[in-house]
């Protein structure tokens, strides 16, 4: 290789070197930061929400529990789709201390509807924008759904999922935390 | 910073909703706004939420909005959904040559890694043309910040 040709080499290995720090530097403005395995869960268990019919549920009752508050919403179709699993796993789990519950970013009315269609066996709550900011500080930056935590009998983060919730990752967690 | 925990998901990498449905208008004349969303690839926008509407003023009758992709949904049936450029002609009720407009879009879209965005609402404002002048440049309602790196 000629002197300039390896000039010219380094300089570009150079710039490719410092666009590739720069570029993880950001990746977490696409990739979305997410709350750390570990963090508490205080704020989120310090929610109360009302249900389909408007009666107050405060999360703090099912402390102690492995909590799986899962934010969605009926005009969310992958959301929708992915319920019938989490309803076949409290069935499950449910006698062991698993807790699912749905906080949806809706109107009660059609919660309570959907609810009632594919026969949900946990609390349905209903949400505003202010649940959506809440998931927000838990790492849902674009504030999307599906957005589901999991919480651990001591009230730590176990695993935070944006998007779709996979059925053999949820009972990898649960196989760990039940 | 990087994602250290291996305790945590891998994520998907996705898009702030402005920037995956950029939204921008333009006026052609005193009396039609052309409005425009780029959708990002690999997101879509439902055609049976999408809603335009001035403020101030009306809009001489909702806009026809083509046909979309159907999509079968287990639980709505058949739904309609756009990609790519979707490029609308908006007829103000009355020109209104010289005003200020603001032309509001509401709409709600998803994408293919499997979220959705709660229903967004998009503004841009506009200065009508004056009579026989030329139509207006495109307004972005939420500009991308011009770095070094984009």
């Amino acid at each position: 290789m000629t002197r300039r040709n390896a000039v010219i080499a380094l300089a570009l290995a150079g710039g490719l070197a410092l666009g590739a720090g720069v570029y993880f530097g950001q990746s977490d403005r696409w990739a979305g930061s997410v709350a750390d395995a570990g963090q508490s869960a205080a704020t989120l268990l310090a929610l109360t929400l009302p249900d389909p019919a408007g009666k107050p549920e405060s999360l703090g009752q099912w402390q102690g529990k492995v909590l799986v508050v899962n934010f969605w919403a009926t005009w969310c179709a992958p959301c929708r789709e992915e319920m019938p699993e989490f309803v076949r796993a409290q069935d499950e789990f449910g006698g062991k201390g698993l807790q699912f519950v749905g906080i949806a970013i809706d109107e009660a009315d059609k919660v309570r509807q959907f609810g009632e269609a594919i026969g949900v066996n946990y609390p349905l709550l209903v949400g505003g924008y202010g649940a959506m900011e809440l998931s927000r500080s838990f790492g849902n930056r674009v504030m999307a759904l599906p957005f589901t935590i999991i919480v651990g009998r001591d009230g730590n983060i176990a695993h935070v999922q944006l998007g779709p919730l996979p059925d053999t990752k949820l009972r990898l967690f649960l196989g760990k935390l039940i | 910073m990087l994602a250290a925990s291996t305790a945590t998901a891998q994520e998907p990498r996705l898009l702030e909703p402005e920037r995956a449905f950029s939204f921008s208008a333009r006026a052609l004349d005193a009396t039609t706004v052309e409005t425009r969303f780029a959708i990002a690839d690999g997101y879509y926008l439902y055609r049976d939420k999408l809603k335009f509407s001035l403020e101030p003023g009306a809009l001489a009758t909702p806009p026809v909005l083509p046909p979309g992709k159907v999509k079968q949904d287990a639980f709505f049936g058949n739904v309609e959904t756009y990609r790519g450029q979707l490029v609308l002609r908006l007829a103000l009720a009355a020109p209104a040559p010289g005003a200020t407009v603001t032309v509001k879009a509401e709409s709600q879209g998803c994408a293919d890694l499997g979220v959705c965005y709660p229903p967004q609402i998009q503004k841009v404002t506009l200065a009508l043309p004056a009579a026989g002048a030329p139509p207006g440049a495109p307004v972005e309602s939420a500009p991308v910040k011009k770095t070094w790196f984009n």
